[in-house]
């Protein structure tokens, strides 16, 4: 028995020194990351850099790119900055710097990535994107992939959920409805398809919209309204975690006590903790793309210790998600070509997706992921956790009533 | 709630949270004319020292522990008054290393009094804070956190059922500021120290010859303008969370309240703050909030073009 397990052993041992060898041989493939990692942005940057870099280590322990020698993945960080203009610029320099990416991830909010792809689809790069515009898919272009459900398609997801959970949790549907919004693509993007029909298909009256310019200064005015006007249920959708922090604070101030609903993951960063009290957030809902799940345990865990990251946010597992969708792609072009890699993407039949809720690792016509669904996080306990899909929850949801 | 009332209720609202958050606005002027109005100089890295500022406070708080024997109410504007004399340390340092060698006596032999050096040398400073910041403390968004950063004063109700709600946090704020002010407005006008700061900003040759030492008032304003600034920001803090880029937010609304006020007043500053602040918030009852930041413009303008030299413009008061 001992000398069987000896030998197995050295035969693993081999097999991964062969691997580690071919792997070290061969020339690495790069992969551009185009994220804001300066300026406002910075922090949800940064968290998809280490999400990208446990991907690539995870990628390459597994022996890289098989059909090309076990080439390793190589991570290229270039800093989107915070604002459409630097995003442009980056996305320039990234082209002209970098001949030999064959793929890029990116850039955090939908406005960036909508000039970022501009710029990559002259230059036939593919680009993965978690943002959540309708418009980054509805361009016509070939070579741009949305992992996320858009954010018309969360709308039309999360809103019937919502309406399903107050009913069956009060026992009384919302009539009335305020938002919320920044003026960010993604954020109008959720706010136009719900105007446009979704808010009648749920029965909800909407009696109040504001929209602000991030980031704010002051929110009296927004939370002066919603206290005037008295909605059943608010959709809170901010962008920069400090808008979240001032509304939440000054509904609290203003004794305004609507259940709330966010779009997005402003409010569930970690360092929300570091501007506000956990029982201010506990019971506060947020739809959003993404987001550490049931079954995902051990790599929170790595998360944690690699980098003291409290919980896995959609910005970690996302980008973790699209190293393995690369190297499912470039199995498939089995070539360092960035135009084989866009076929092979908008052909690719990646099976169900593990790393995005719902769906497969498939691409329409549109470059939108086939099936995106959409995770619904709450906060419990000072933690936000996974509500919904079911096959994905961490705990139950509870109706935000306090 | 009819219509009437909402709109009444709005109003009083956007009034109240104007003049809390116009006071600070206040302060923070107050230290860009300082330096601006005393020394002439354009200081990009003003919002950056706001945020070194408050970086400061907060490290103050929770370094030295202050909430546990000061309490969580006290603690953190004691912090803030603490880091005061360290920006004011901070603000005599960068003087007497960099901005004085393009202000002053020095810029006899530079190119348009030395104004370019004084453009790209701020905007450098402001560079190096901003992103040393961000290497030091992180991009992490953080605030000094009180019991009354969300709790309010409730007004009401009046008028069948109508209420204002005064933010405590700003309220004492507001307070702090205003004491400042009038201390700063009292140094000034009486004391030694007062009339070689004004001497230096409205004639510095004549000054010299009367025997002020006008590089050191100049310092002087500069440390003073920092620590001020930053009071501000320490203040700001109480409510609002911050990150190393978060003045670049405040450095415009700082010189269009100086130049409101009155380019070289800097009581005129602090108005200049106050009705920024009061726009900001008032805007929003008939326009869109997304329009809120570009009113101040708009105000600004209107004010440039009917009143260039401001509310206390420099033929009423300098310094």
């Amino acid at each position: 028995m001992n000398i069987m397990r000896k030998l197995m052993c050295s035969t693993v041992v081999a097999a991964l020194g062969a691997g580690s060898a071919l792997a070290q041989d061969a020339e690495p493939v790069q992969i551009g990351l185009i994220a804001p990692v300066s300026g406002i942005y910075a922090r949800p940057g940064q968290v998809m850099k280490m999400g990208a870099e446990l991907g690539v280590e995870d990628v390459n322990a597994a022996g890289g790119i098989e059909c090309l020698n076990g080439a390793p993945l190589e991570l290229v960080v270039i800093d989107s900055g915070d604002s459409v203009e630097k995003a442009t610029n980056a996305a320039q320099r990234m082209v002209a710097d970098y001949p030999d990416l064959v793929g890029a991830t990116g850039s955090y909010l939908s406005s960036f990535t909508l000039a970022v792809t501009e710029v990559t689809e002259r230059a036939n790069l593919p680009v993965l994107t978690l943002s959540y515009s309708d418009l980054i898919t509805e361009r016509g272009y070939e070579n741009v992939f949305q992992t996320s459900a858009t954010a018309g398609g969360q709308a039309e997801i999360a809103l019937p959920i919502i309406m399903d959970l107050a009913e069956e949790q009060t026992g009384k549907r919302p009539e009335t409805v305020a938002v919320i919004t920044d003026n960010t693509a993604a954020s109008l993007s959720s706010v136009e398809r719900m105007k446009n029909g979704l808010l009648d298909d749920v029965g909800l009256e909407l009696v109040s919209e504001e929209v602000f310019t991030p980031p704010l200064s002051d929110a009296t005015s927004l939370i002066q309204t919603i206290r005037a006007r008295q909605p059943d249920l608010l959709f809170f959708l901010p962008t920069v975690i400090s808008d979240a922090n001032l509304i939440l604070e000054k509904m609290q101030e203003f004794r305004v006590s609507v259940p709330t609903i966010s779009f997005g993951i402003a409010i569930a960063e970690p360092e929300v903790l570091n501007t506000m009290d956990p029982e201010l957030l506990d019971g506060v809902m947020s739809a959003v793309a993404n987001w550490g799940a049931a079954g995902q345990e051990d790599l929170i865990q790595r998360l944690k210790d690699e980098y003291g990251e409290p919980w896995m946010t959609q910005n970690a597992i996302s980008t973790y998600g699209d190293m393995w969708v690369f190297k499912a792609a470039l199995e498939e072009s089995c070539s360092r070509d960035r135009e084989a890699l866009g076929e092979a993407l908008r052909n690719l039949d990646g099976g169900p997706s593990e790393y995005y809720p719902g769906g497969t690792i498939s691409f329409d016509d549109m470059g939108r992921r086939e099936g995106a669904s959409l995770t619904i996080i709450q906060w419990q306990e000072g933690v936000p956790v996974t509500v919904f899909p079911e096959e994905l929850a961490v705990a139950a949801p509870k109706w935000p009533t306090e | 709630m009819t219509e009437t009332q909402i709109l009444i209720e709005s109003t009083l609202q956007a009034i109240a949270a104007g003049i809390l958050i116009g006071a600070i606005y206040g302060l923070m002027c107050v230290g860009l004319a300082m330096i601006f109005g005393i020394m002439r100089v354009i200081n990009f890295a003003q919002g950056d020292f706001m945020m070194i500022g408050m970086y400061a406070a907060f490290f103050a708080l929770t370094l030295l522990g202050l909430p546990s024997f000061l309490g969580p109410v006290v603690g953190p504007y004691v912090a803030v008054l603490l880091a005061a004399p360290l920006l004011y340390g901070f603000g005599w340092l960068i003087h007497r290393t960099l901005i004085r060698r393009v202000t002053g006596i020095e810029t006899a032999d530079l190119e348009g009094e030395g104004h370019y050096a004084q453009l790209i040398l701020t905007l450098g400073i402001a560079l190096i804070l901003q992103n040393g910041a961000m290497i030091l403390f992180g991009a992490e968004l953080i605030s000094i956190r009180t019991p009354l950063s969300s709790d309010a004063i409730f007004v009401g109700p009046f008028l069948d059922g109508l209420a204002v709600f005064l933010n405590k946090a700003r309220l004492v704020s507001a307070c702090i500021s205003v004491v400042i002010i009038v201390a700063l407005w009292w140094v000034i006008k009486s004391t030694t120290l007062g009339k070689s700061l004004r001497a230096a900003a409205d004639n510095p040759e004549a000054a010299i010859y009367m025997g002020i030492d006008v590089d050191r008032s100049h310092r002087t304003a500069f440390a003073l303008g920092t620590a001020i600034t930053a009071t501000a920001g320490g203040l700001l803090a109480t409510n609002y969370p911050f990150h190393p880029f978060v003045g670049l937010e405040y450095v415009i609304i700082m010189y269009a309240g100086v130049v409101l006020g009155g380019i070289g007043s800097v009581i005129g500053a602090f108005w200049g703050g106050m009705a920024i602040g009061l726009v900001q918030q008032l805007s929003t009852i008939i326009l869109p909030t997304q329009l809120q930041n570009a009113t101040i413009f708009v105000f600004f303008l209107l004010i440039v073009i009917l009143r260039p030299q401001g509310f206390f413009g420099r033929n009423v008061e300098r310094t």
